[in-house]
């Protein structure tokens, strides 16, 4: 036996292995530095006295963390409304975005119809600012402005293509079988999808959730249009916190972080989600 | 009471033509298995049936009453698919109660039939489970019991069995039969398994490119084939065919000169078709391999070299080349000494059954034994 082919032995195996995972972790760490960066940037911020923010050199971390800033965040702004604008109005977007786009889905994977969602991808893809001087007017003849309803309204633009497209995806994987064998059953169309296609299409709604919510969540451009002084949503108000208090930068980083942490949440929880398998053991071999 | 009806049943998507033109009677409580080549359209004439495609043309009749309108929901049939279907998010007794829930029948009613199906399947212990946690055979008997609970007007079958392991291929299709025995409703079944169709059926409707070429009780399709193409497909092996010309044809008797060389004369001889045998038109001569004999080089007439022998123990085949890439097979009784390479003459003139097949494939006479 050459020693070219003579077998390595268990430790040699181990430690290439431990290396291989050390070479990954390092490639991750660079690629995701910036991002890393800039969010332990906020965290610090957040957590340190104004003092600290501004010091040469700067500080990374703390010496003495302090919750001071969140504390003024709520006290002195009206953040915990803004918040619950937030959540009404992407919350309320989401909502409507499933309750319309779950069935077009539906509609569009089973008629093949993707015209249909290549038209709703354009609307997605036009910029916002094109269409709102005309919204604006149409808020104003309603006399919706002042009110939540416009910014709910316009995130739509943004749910409503998400959850459809999710949805066109997951509807299109179901094997057809199973909605024919509940037609069989004796089921109408709806009751098909109601009972067959809905329950097994529940991870695509979930997702389509999370990320419609996450996307409205994060819009700033209807808002900062719509918005007035009491139904301002979230990245608004964080905006104006940077145009009127320039220097607060610890209530600042404590807003983002409010901002952040239910994104932050969420995508965690897709994670889970999007791992699912439901429809195993339904159609063999899958 | 259930009666199946088609009539010049056409099918097209688009542009292309599927089905052109089906006729079939099917009576209550028949056994009819649909058999083809793959891609000939016993799918889509199943789905059609079923409602689950629309019908182009011709109209479907089911007891008498024209259905192409009515959606598969509506027509009180039941389908066991290929892959099973089965609902990945109900249990099992779910599964089975499901289509009952919805025509709103009694719940007390709903649990003796699904109790009784459970049993009869022998799925009584796997009730609460989900189908992903079954074996093939286990959803197999939960998709045959998803039908049976419905007690519906006709069964639909489109190659259940396709999807196990050899044995249980076997076991499942005698449960099957002793279901049709059992409840005996009207089943159609679609196979491209001969074995499945030839042991189950009451009537086996043999399709082409979505034609139907023949409509029979198995055996006689195997003894009095309409034509070349049933003949090649129901038997295995394959029906010998050597093409040649009618040399001379006589009320019972006939002469074919074979493209290979030598004469076959054959005796008792009846009348397959409405065509009378003309002297000197193209035929094609057919025998099973089951019905050849083996002689002595020269004594028969034709001779040919072996070029594989198979030996299954209690049954022999015997591959064989003649002259001009003509090949035949024999089967013989037993197992035999008959090796590669040898040379030996087969008899047809004394084969119990033969066939004779005209120039487009259609059968002009036969002999059967
Ligand atoms: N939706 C469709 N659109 C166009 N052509 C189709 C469609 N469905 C089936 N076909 C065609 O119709 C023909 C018959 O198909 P079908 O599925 O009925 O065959 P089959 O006899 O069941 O074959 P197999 O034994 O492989 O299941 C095929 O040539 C197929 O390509
Ligand atoms: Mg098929």
């Amino acid at each position: 036996m050459t020693p070219a082919s003579s077998p390595r032995s268990a430790g040699y195996w181990r430690l290439r292995r431990w290396i291989d995972n050390l070479a990954f972790a390092a490639v991750l760490v660079v690629l995701l530095a910036p991002v890393l960066f800039v969010f332990f940037w906020v965290v610090s911020l957040s957590l340190k006295f104004d003092i600290d923010n501004t010091a040469y050199p700067p500080i990374f971390v703390p010496p003495t963390p302090t919750l001071d800033n969140f504390r003024r965040l709520f006290a002195d702004t009206p953040f915990a409304l803004y918040f619950w604008n937030s959540l009404l109005v992407s919350g309320g977007a989401t909502l409507a975005a499933l309750l319309l786009g779950v069935p077009a889905g539906y509609g569009i994977a089973k008629s093949k119809a993707h015209g249909l969602a290549v038209l709703m991808l354009i609307s997605r893809m036009t910029p916002g600012l094109s269409y709102l001087i005309p919204l604006f007017t149409l808020f104003q003849i309603l006399g919706l402005l002042g009110t939540l309803w416009p910014i709910a309204i316009t995130h739509l633009v943004i749910t409503l293509p998400i959850v459809v497209y999710v949805m066109i995806g997951y509807f299109e994987t179901l094997p057809p079988e199973l909605e024919e064998a509940a037609r069989i059953d004796g089921c109408s169309v709806w009751q098909a999808f109601r009972y067959v296609a809905l329950p097994l299409a529940r991870p695509g709604i979930v997702v389509g959730a999370i990320l419609s919510f996450i996307y409205s969540w994060n819009n700033f451009v209807f808002g900062a249009v719509f918005a007035g002084r009491t139904t301002r949503t979230m990245p608004v108000a964080v905006y104006n916190m940077l145009t009127f208090e320039q220097f607060a930068w610890g209530p600042l980083a404590a807003a983002a972080i409010v901002v952040m942490l239910p994104v932050l949440f969420l995508t965690v929880l897709i994670q889970r989600e999007i791992v699912g398998g439901l429809t195993a053991g339904g159609v063999k071999g899958a | 009471m259930a009666t199946l009806e088609l009539s010049s049943v056409r099918k097209s998507f688009g542009a292309t033509n599927v089905i052109h033109g089906i006729d079939l009677a099917i009576a209550h409580g028949e056994f009819c298995v649909f058999v083809g080549p793959s891609g000939c359209g016993k799918s889509t004439l199943l789905r059609m049936i079923a409602g689950l495609e629309s019908v182009s043309g011709g109209e479907v009749r089911i007891d008498g009453k024209r259905v192409n309108e009515l959606g598969a929901s509506e027509r009180g049939l039941a389908m066991v698919f290929q892959s099973y279907a089965l609902y990945p998010h109900m249990s099992v007794r779910k599964n089975l109660s499901f289509g009952l829930e919805n025509v709103r029948m009694p719940q007390a009613e709903i649990d003796r039939r699904v109790a009784e199906a459970a049993r009869m399947l022998r799925l009584e212990p796997y009730l609460e489970r989900r189908p992903g946690a079954l074996s093939g055979g286990q959803r197999q008997r939960v998709a045959i019991g998803r039908a049976v609970v419905r007690e519906p007007k006709i069964f639909l079958f489109d190659e259940p069995l396709s999807n196990l392991d050899a044995e249980l291929r076997v076991r499942m299709r005698a449960e099957l039969g002793a279901l049709h025995e059992r409840i005996g409703n009207t089943m159609i079944y679609v196979t491209h398994d001969q074995v499945e169709a030839m042991t189950l059926a009451d009537r086996i409707a043999v399709l082409r490119d979505g034609r139907c070429e023949q409509f029979a009780a198995p055996l006689e399709l195997y003894n009095a084939p309409a034509n070349e193409f049933v003949a090649g497909f129901i038997g295995s092996p394959r029906m010998n065919f050597l093409k040649g010309t009618l040399a001379a044809a006589g009320a019972g008797d006939a002469s074919v000169a074979l493209a290979v060389g030598g004469e076959v004369h054959a005796t008792g001889l009846t009348a397959a078709g409405a065509k009378r045998p003309t002297a000197g038109e193209p035929v094609t001569l057919g025998v099973r391999p089951e019905h050849l004999q083996l002689v002595a080089p020269g004594a028969g007439q034709a001779d040919m070299k072996v070029d594989l022998t198979e030996q299954l123990g209690g049954e022999s085949y015997i591959y064989g080349s003649l002259a001009e890439g003509a090949t035949l097979v024999v089967r013989l009784a037993g197992q035999t000494r008959i090796e590669r390479g040898q040379s030996v003459g087969v008899d047809f003139a004394g084969s119990s059954s033969l066939h004779l097949f005209d120039g487009e494939g259609k059968a002009l006479a036969r002999r059967t034994a």
